[in-house]
């Protein structure tokens, strides 16, 4: 066993130490070594527990102290961080609280959205594309070039379907949570989370618009969403009725300056 | 590799509670320090604040989780991305802390010890030398507050600071508070910590209070929570009169950040002690 082993056996043993405050420190430890182990105990679990709460804020004024603490403290036993960044300590509390919370899935809806505009506001700066600025690039297309356009999206930009309704949720959390309203959706919606300017922003659209906009975040090319959106043994007038609500998602996308480029392969 | 040429001055650590403060640049500091991790993103606000604040002062970028001590070396995006920010900020120099935070596996998000140990002089060597090559220029290094220690140690801590700084070329950031905390844990002296060191390599000197925890106050824990007591005081003025060269002071607030003429009445207290110190030096 060679030396540099040797330590490294040691950090990793300290490490699993440092992670588990049930594990009993080695018996050869004075009782000075041990307590000296318990400040570094707190010291980590004071810390990812904060970094829980500092990015869930929303999230812990939904659910109240002590069912979020809860929470907070079994994610971090659960998924113990490996990135150099604190940040990425909550990454995945949304799964977290789907388990958790599994009777009332707005809290995971909510924990997506934090997470979400969290990613937003770290994003890279990139300028939108303005309406006049597609249209130019645009204005020579064919009916192939539309159908091999893809598009190019502000770095940050996050979508999901969603069973409940966000918009009021954060709008009561705004209020100070004077009221709680009512968070079922009838019919499945979407939210669109990006950057204004250094603001973190969403917005609820259609299902479908979130479908589209995962498919071409993923690099599909307009024609392909059309087809996604017509569906399964689309007849003509469904081919049409698809290209006509991508254009509409392909306006409001670029309205809300979430596009920043396209690619035209020809 | 380059060196690092000493710049005396006063500052503070800029703070999100201070943005606006220091934006307005009314703020009589020589220099502003901030944690290297929380602008190593790829854009948004904090990094537009800092480079406001960079047109208008000199700054710091202090890190927390380079890990240098990790046996199993240094993570490469890390290293990409703080080298991104040292390029994108051009700071007076760039330094983290005589550590380790990760193993391949886990991070613990806090600055555990290493045993003073030849293996680890060797692992924070190698460490330092592909952090060196990687930044194109040395770092500073922060003498850590520590909790434990170990069966394996091998030689005092500022031993292993002093041989870290003959191999590498790095340099030091010396905290004071720290080394009050971790003699008063392992009880050695921190006169002798001082005197065993190479002062010539300190650039920086970092101040900060403590908190006493345990049954019966038996351990003090960095915590950066409180103003700088007495003692720690005591000990910043005992450094100045031995350090030869303009160094740059800072006082650290993490926690419990007061209004900014808080801290500033503390940094003109660090700027007399300064001053005494080194007339004392000159007489």
């Amino acid at each position: 066993m060679t030396a540099s082993h040797t330590l490294l056996q040691a950090q990793q043993a300290f490490m699993a130490q440092v992670l588990d405050e049930d594990q009993p420190v080695p018996s050869h430890w004075s009782p000075r070594q041990a307590a000296g182990m318990d400040v570094y105990r707190q010291n980590y679990r004071s810390a990812v527990v904060e970094a829980v709460v500092s990015t869930y804020e929303q999230t812990r004024q939904w659910l109240g102290e002590a069912a979020f603490q809860r929470a907070a403290i079994h994610h971090v036993i659960a998924h113990p961080p490996s990135g150099w960044t604190i940040d990425d300590v909550g990454g995945g509390f949304d799964q977290t609280c789907a388990q958790i919370f599994a009777n009332d899935l707005a809290v995971a809806e909510l924990a997506w959205l934090e997470w979400s505009m969290l990613g937003a506001s770290r994003a890279a700066q990139a300028a939108p594309m303005s309406m006049e600025e597609f249209g130019q690039e645009t204005a020579q297309f064919g009916d192939d070039d539309w159908a091999n356009m893809t598009l190019e999206f502000l770095p940050g930009v996050a979508a999901r379907e969603l069973q409940h309704d966000l918009h009021a949720m954060w709008q009561a959390l705004g209020a100070g949570l004077q009221q709680r309203p009512e968070t079922a959706l009838e019919t499945p919606r979407g939210c669109i989370v990006w950057r204004e300017d250094e603001r973190p922003t969403f917005m609820m659209v259609d299902a479908a618009n979130v479908a589209a906009l995962q498919s071409a975040l993923a690099g599909m090319s307009y024609g392909e969403i059309c087809v996604l959106l017509a569906g399964d043994d689309a007849d003509q007038q469904a081919l049409h009725d698809a290209a006509m609500s991508a254009g509409a998602m392909l306006g409001q996308w670029l309205q809300e300056s979430l596009v920043v480029g396209l690619n035209a392969k020809i | 590799m380059t060196s690092i040429p000493p710049f005396g001055g006063f500052g503070l650590g800029l703070r999100k509670t201070h943005y606006a403060d220091f934006l307005d640049g009314e703020v009589e500091v020589d220099f502003v320090e901030v944690i290297s991790e929380n602008y190593m993103m790829d854009g948004g606000k904090p990094l537009r604040v800092l480079e406001e604040a960079r047109a208008k002062y000199p700054v710091i970028i202090h890190g927390v989780s380079m890990s240098i001590g990790s046996v199993q070396g240094l993570d490469g995006d890390y290293l990409d991305r703080l080298k991104q920010l040292e390029q994108r900020i051009d700071p007076l120099w760039v330094s983290d802390h005589l550590c380790w935070t990760r193993t391949s596996a886990h991070n613990s998000h806090d600055l555990l010890p290493l045993p003073l140990s030849h293996q680890a002089l060797d692992v924070v060597c190698d460490n330092i030398d592909r952090a060196h090559n990687h930044l194109g220029r040395p770092m500073l290094f922060e003498n850590p507050s520590s909790y434990v220690t170990f069966p394996e140690d091998e030689m005092a801590e500022w031993e292993f600071l002093s041989e870290m700084t003959r191999r590498t070329g790095c340099y030091l950031l010396l905290d004071v508070n720290n080394i009050y905390v971790s003699a008063q844990n392992h009880g050695f002296s921190a006169d002798d910590y001082l005197a065993g060191l190479p002062l010539d390599r300190v650039r920086q000197i970092h101040l900060a209070g403590h908190t006493p925890r345990g049954e019966r106050n038996d351990f003090i824990i960095d915590t950066h929570d409180r103003k700088v007591c007495d003692d720690v005081w005591t000990l910043y003025g005992t450094a100045r009169a031995m350090i030869a060269q303009p160094v740059a002071t800072m006082i650290e607030r993490d926690d419990n950040i007061p209004p900014l003429p808080v801290l500033m009445a503390e940094l003109d207290q660090a700027r007399r002690l300064a001053s005494d110190a080194m007339a004392g030096l000159s007489a």
